[in-house]
C-alpha cells in the first residue's frame, strides 16, 4: 500500500491542559482532495500546522511526501494559513516573489507563474499596488497565489474560503480545481459543507481532538444514510411528532427531515395511518446534517 | 544558506526604505549641524536689548568707572553700526536724605514698570575693607538673565581692585606682568626615525582628542538604536498578521532569525558608510588626513557588526515572545537600558580611559563596542592584549546571544496570547 502524500501515524499533541490531538491516524493519498471539517478548536489547524512542521507532535510520528521529516520536502508544499500573512507595505508582485523565492525557485519561474495566477485571479492591474490598498478577498487571493506560486506538489489550505463573498470563493475554488488538474494533492479545512461536499473526494472530521470520520462521502453519507427520511405530509411536523420510531424532526416548514431510531418501512407505516403522505424519500443526509449530528449533543452537555 | 540570503536581502529592501531609517540617516546630521549653528545664531543675536539699570554707590566714587566701563562694553558689542550684544546703561541714584528701604521699594517699583531693568547697590567699605569684602547687591525681576550680573561683576572687581593697588601703592601693570602665565600644551611621544632623524612630535589638536571618538561613539549609537527598534516592530508586525507562520512554512526559524540579522548588519554598514563618507568629504576639504586611521576604522567595523548581532538577536527574541505592540513596550525597556548604559557608560571612558572602570567596561560584552571603540580611538590606546581579550570575549558572547535568542525565537515566534516572564524565556533557552 502506498504511505500517501500525508501519512499521520497514532499522533497526540497537547497544550498544557488541553489535549488538541488525541491519538489521529490520517493516510492521504496522492492526487486526491481531502477535505478536514470539524467545529472551531478541535484540532483542524494543530494538526494542519504538525503537518506543515511548525508544530512537532507530542507523541506518533508524521510522513509527507514520502519523507519522515517535513523539513526535507517543505519546498514541496504550499501553505495557506488560517489567518493571512502579507506584508502590508510590499507590493503584491514583491511580496509572491518573495515567497516563491523563500521555496527555492528560480525568479523567472515564479514571475512567470505569478503573472499566470493573477490572470486567472483577475488580479492582473494589482501587482504594482500595496497589499493595504487590497480589499479582503483581494487579500486572501493574493494569499492563494502565495501557496501555489512555487508549483507545490502537495497543497495545504486552511480556511481558504472564510470570509469570501460568493463571487471570490466562486473564482478560488476554481483556482483550486486547477491546481488538482494539475496532479497536486490538496488538503484544505472548511467550515462550508457544501464547498467540501463538491470537492472533497474524501472527509476527515475532527472533534475535540479525536478524529470522528474518514472515508470518501459516498462511504460516509451509507454509514448515515439508513435512518434519515425526508417527508412531506399533510399537517406538517405536528403530524409526526410522537411516532413510536421517530428519533428527531429538523423542520424546514414545508418538508421535515426525521431521524429515525428503527426500519423506515415501519416508519412509513405508521406515518400513512396518520396523515396523507405527499413525498417520503429516504435521503443520504447531507455533510451538514452529519457534522451537526456528531457535534450539537457534546456541545449541549458542554 | 540561499535561504538566509533572500530573507537578508527582503528585509534590507524593506529596512532602508522605512522611514527610521531615512530620519536617522539624512535627518540626524542635519538636526545636529542645524542645532549647532541655531544656538551659536542665538547667542550671538537674539540679546541686543538696551539694558538700564540705577546703581547706588555708596562708596561714592565707583560709579563713573561703571558708566566708562558701560560706554566700553557697549562700543565692543557695536560692530559696523549693528548691535551684536546688549547695551548697558547705567544711571545714579541721588540718595537724598531718604532710607536705605525707602530707595530700594522706590527702585524696585520702577524695574516692575520697566523703567529700569535691574539696580544694584554697592556698599560703602568695598574697597577699603580688609576682611571679606561686603558684598555687592544686584536686585532684578528678571533673575534668569545673566550677561548683565556676570558684566557687572567682571567691570566693578576690576574697578575695585585697581583701586586697591593703587592706595596700596602698587604698580598693577607689574603685577599682571609678573603674573602672566606659561601655557603647557600637549604633544604626542617622539620616535627616531630609521635614518637618524627625530621626527617632530605631533600637537594633540581637540578634533582628534575629542571628536573622532565621539563620532564613533554617536555612530555606532545611531546603528544599534536604529536597527534593534526596528527588527522588534517589524518582528512584531510580521507576528501580528501571521506572516511568521507563512514564512515557517517554507524556511526554519534559525533561517529566519540569521536572515533578518544579516539584512540588519549590512543596513548598519550601510548606515556607517554614509557617515564614513561624510567624515571622508570632511577629511578631505580640510586636508587634515591625519585624522583618517584606517585600522581604526577596521576595528569599528569589527564593533559595529558585533554589536548588531548581539543587541539585533536580543531584540529578536524579545519581539518573538511578545503578541502586541505593548508587550513589546515593556519588553524593550530593559534591553534599551542596556544600550543606553554602555552609550553613557562610555562619557566615563571619554573622561579617563585608562581607569578601572573603562577597562573593566571594555570587558563587559553589551558595552564592548561602545568602551573599547572609545579606547581605541583615544590615543595611546588600550594595550594590544585588551583588545584581543575584549574582541574575543566579545564574539563569543554574540555567538552565544544568537544562539539563545534563536532558541527563544523558535517559541516565542508561534506563541500567541500573553508575553512570558524571564524565567519563561530562560525556560524556552533551556528547553
Amino acid at each position: 500500500m502506498s504511505i500517501g502524500a500525508i501519512g499521520i501515524h497514532s499522533v497526540s499533541k497537547r497544550f498544557g491542559e488541553h489535549q488538541a490531538v488525541n491519538n489521529v491516524s490520517l493516510t492521504v493519498p496522492e492526487g486526491s482532495i481531502y477535505g478536514f471539517i470539524g467545529p472551531n478548536g478541535s484540532g483542524k489547524t494543530t494538526t494542519i500546522r504538525m503537518i506543515m512542521n511548525i508544530l512537532i507532535p507530542d507523541s506518533g510520528n508524521i510522513s509527507v511526501l514520502g519523507q519522515p521529516k517535513t523539513a526535507n520536502v517543505r519546498d514541496d508544499i504550499g501553505y495557506l494559513p488560517e489567518e493571512r500573512g502579507l506584508y502590508k507595505k510590499m507590493t503584491v508582485h514583491r511580496v509572491l516573489r518573495y515567497y516563491g523565492q523563500l521555496k527555492g525557485k528560480p525568479v523567472g519561474e515564479i514571475d512567470a507563474a505569478i503573472k499566470d495566477w493573477l490572470n486567472r485571479l483577475q488580479l492582473a492591474d494589482w501587482a504594482d499596488k500595496k497589499v493595504e490598498t487590497l480589499s479582503k478577498g483581494m487579500a486572501q487571493k493574493v494569499q492563494f497565489i502565495a501557496a501555489v506560486v512555487s508549483s507545490p506538489r502537495l497543497l495545504i489550505l486552511d480556511e481558504p474560503f472564510s470570509g469570501l463573498d460568493p463571487v471570490n470563493a466562486e473564482a478560488l475554488k476554481d483556482a483550486v480545481l486547477e491546481m488538482r488538474r494539475r496532479g497536486t494533492t490538496i488538503v484544505f479545512s472548511t467550515h462550508d459543507m457544501n464547498a467540501a461536499e463538491r470537492m472533497c473526494e474524501r472527509i476527515f472530521m475532527i472533534f475535540k481532538g479525536n478524529k470522528v470520520l474518514d472515508g470518501t462521502l459516498d462511504e460516509i453519507q451509507k454509514a448515515y444514510a439508513h435512518d434519515t427520511a425526508r417527508v412531506r405530509v399533510t399537517g406538517g411536523a405536528a403530524a409526526i411528532t410522537g411516532l413510536p420510531s421517530v428519533e428527531s424532526i429538523n423542520d424546514h416548514g414545508n418538508f421535515q427531515d426525521v431521524r429515525l431510531n428503527g426500519d423506515p418501512q415501519v416508519f412509513l407505516q405508521q406515518l400513512v395511518q396518520r396523515a396523507a403522505v405527499q413525498q417520503f424519500e429516504i435521503t443520504k443526509p447531507s455533510l451538514h446534517d452529519i457534522f451537526v449530528r456528531i457535534a450539537r449533543p457534546t456541545e449541549e452537555q458542554a | 544558506m540561499s535561504r538566509i540570503f533572500i530573507i537578508a536581502h527582503s528585509e534590507f529592501i524593506t529596512l532602508v526604505k522605512t522611514k527610521a531609517f531615512i530620519i536617522s540617516i539624512v535627518l540626524m546630521p542635519v538636526l545636529m549641524v542645524g542645532l549647532f549653528f541655531f544656538m551659536s545664531f542665538a547667542e550671538r543675536h537674539v540679546d541686543v536689548e538696551t539694558r538700564r539699570f540705577a546703581v547706588i554707590d555708596r562708596t561714592g566714587q565707583l560709579f563713573e568707572s561703571i558708566k566708562a566701563a558701560a560706554a566700553e562694553h557697549n562700543q565692543e558689542t557695536m560692530t559696523d553700526g549693528t548691535r551684536t550684544g546688549p547695551e548697558f546703561v547705567p544711571s545714579l541714584v541721588d540718595v537724598g536724605g531718604r532710607t536705605a528701604d525707602d530707595i530700594k521699594v522706590e527702585l524696585s517699583e520702577q524695574v516692575r514698570q520697566k523703567d529700569l531693568f535691574a539696580f544694584v547697590e554697592v556698599p560703602p567699605d568695598v574697597i577699603t575693607s580688609s576682611e571679606k569684602p561686603p558684598e555687592i547687591a544686584y536686585y532684578t525681576e528678571t533673575t534668569s538673565y545673566e550677561p548683565l550680573p556676570t558684566w557687572l561683576r567682571t567691570a566693578l572687581n576690576a574697578e575695585i581692585t585697581k583701586r586697591r593697588f593703587d592706595s596700596a601703592g602698587i604698580d598693577q601693570a607689574l603685577i599682571s606682568r609678573l603674573n602672566t602665565r606659561a601655557d603647557v600644551t600637549t604633544f604626542g611621544l617622539v620616535a627616531r626615525a630609521p635614518d637618524g632623524t627625530v621626527a617632530e612630535a605631533k600637537e594633540v589638536d581637540e578634533l582628534a582628542r575629542l571628536f573622532l571618538p565621539m563620532f564613533f561613539l554617536i555612530l555606532m549609537f545611531l546603528a544599534v538604536t536604529t536597527v534593534a527598534t526596528q527588527l522588534l516592530s517589524a518582528i512584531i508586525e510580521e507576528k501580528m498578521s501571521k506572516i511568521s507562520e507563512v514564512l515557517l512554512g517554507s524556511v526554519t526559524p534559525f533561517q529566519l532569525l540569521m536572515g533578518k540579522l544579516l539584512g540588519v548588519v549590512c543596513v548598519s554598514l550601510l548606515l556607517a558608510l554614509v557617515y564614513f563618507s561624510g567624515g571622508l568629504y570632511a577629511v578631505f576639504s580640510s586636508g587634515r588626513w591625519d585624522l583618517l586611521n584606517p585600522a581604526l576604522i577596521a576595528w569599528f567595523v569589527v564593533f559595529l557588526i558585533c554589536a548588531t548581532l548581539m543587541y539585533g538577536s536580543i531584540f529578536l527574541a524579545l519581539g518573538s515572545a511578545c503578541s502586541d505592540l505593548k508587550d513589546a513596550q515593556s519588553m524593550m525597556q530593559p534591553a534599551m537600558l542596556l544600550i543606553m548604559l554602555a552609550y553613557l557608560g562610555s562619557f566615563i571612558v571619554i573622561r579617563n580611559p585608562d581607569s578601572s572602570i573603562a577597562v573593566g567596561m571594555s570587558f563587559f560584552p553589551t558595552m564592548t563596542p561602545f568602551s573599547m571603540m572609545l579606547r581605541m580611538a583615544m590615543p595611546p590606546g588600550p594595550p594590544m592584549w585588551q583588545a584581543v581579550v575584549s574582541v574575543v570575549v566579545l564574539i563569543l558572547s554574540t555567538a552565544a546571544t544568537v544562539w539563545a535568542g534563536a532558541r527563544i525565537f523558535r517559541v516565542g515566534i508561534l506563541m500567541q496570547g500573553k508575553a512570558p516572564t524571564l524565567p519563561e524565556l530562560l525556560k524556552w533557552i533551556r528547553a
